[in-house]
């Protein structure tokens, strides 16, 4: 007989709500909504860049999640389970949007270039206390820079570095490989790199 | 030192692995030697320090409320959702 593996069950915070709720007392899942309606409502905005849109994600994932609740294996965290339902919902969006086409971002775009000047030292704005540079103007250069990128990079960045997710977990989320993470984040995170180094460098 | 010099394997080696560098998902040894080559190399410690910094404001980026009105709709929907199962199972 084959050696079947049996997947780990993973128990945390949410999994007695769940099993109480898949017991019959659905009126818990407003409870659920509760804890996780606001971050999937800052991951849709973010995505979307508009907050009517951003609402649909969030009504839409929790329906969905509603749905298809009885079928959570507790193979997984329940939030990465949600952030799978709402990332499918964001990928499956084909509305014609006013954000980056789909492209693929390759490496040699970011190398830096061989006419470039030659710094002396680390630009202030990289080197400054961090909150001596933050401030509304640059939170929405990145977010348009975010809104900018395509979206499978978008996806990837918002889950890793504004969501808080481990690159193990967005794997999971995305159905990708952990290297395939990691390969989209870091032409991600150059893409907006470049996009803050121009704006401080027309700041000047 | 010119950009040709910049253009070398290592310099390459080391762009490519920034992110990694960053999130701390590197063999030690590998560390080891990027921190040394970031000594040397004020190309790539600047690429490496605007990088990080982006990083830096992107997870420092406030979180968007939403709106009020949101939370009721989803419950109402919810609450919709749950009397039709309810009436489903019933018959």
């Amino acid at each position: 007989m084959p050696n079947k593996q049996i997947p780990k069950k993973i128990y945390d915070q949410d999994s007695e709500l769940i099993k109480k709720i898949n017991s019959g007392k659905q009126e818990l899942f407003e409870s659920l909504v509760l804890r996780y309606e606001q971050k999937l409502y800052n991951f849709g905005y973010r995505m979307c860049g508009d907050a009517s849109d951003a609402e649909d994600l969030v009504q839409e994932t929790f329906l969905n999640t509603f749905k298809y609740l009885k079928n959570f294996r507790f193979e997984t965290k329940f939030k990465n389970w949600l952030y799978r339902v709402a990332s499918s919902i964001c990928i499956k969006k084909r509305r014609k949007s006013r954000h980056a086409p789909d492209r693929e971002l390759s490496l040699d775009e970011f190398i830096p270039h061989e006419d470039e000047h030659m710094p002396t030292a680390i630009p202030g704005w990289a080197s400054l206390p961090l909150d001596n540079v933050l401030n509304n103007e640059l939170s929405h250069i990145i977010k348009e820079a975010i809104l900018s990128l395509p979206k499978k990079y978008r996806l990837v960045i918002v889950l890793r570095d504004i969501e808080g997710f481990s690159t193990l977990e967005t794997s999971e989320i995305l159905n990708l490989t952990p290297s395939n993470v990691k390969v989209r984040l870091h032409r991600a995170r150059l893409f907006l790199r470049e996009q803050l180094k121009n704006y401080f460098s027309h700041d000047k | 030192m010119t950009n040709e010099q910049h253009n070398h394997q290592h310099c390459l080696e080391l762009f490519k692995q920034l992110s990694e560098y960053i999130d701390d998902e590197l063999d030690e040894s590998v560390c080891k030697e990027i921190e040394q080559h970031l000594k040397e190399c004020i190309l790539c410690r600047v690429c490496f320090e605007t990088l990080k910094r982006s990083v830096d404001i992107c997870r420092h980026t406030e979180t968007i409320s939403m709106p009020a009105s949101l939370s009721k709709r989803i419950n109402m929907l919810i609450q919709d959702a749950v009397a039709k199962k309810k009436c489903t199972t019933g018959r």
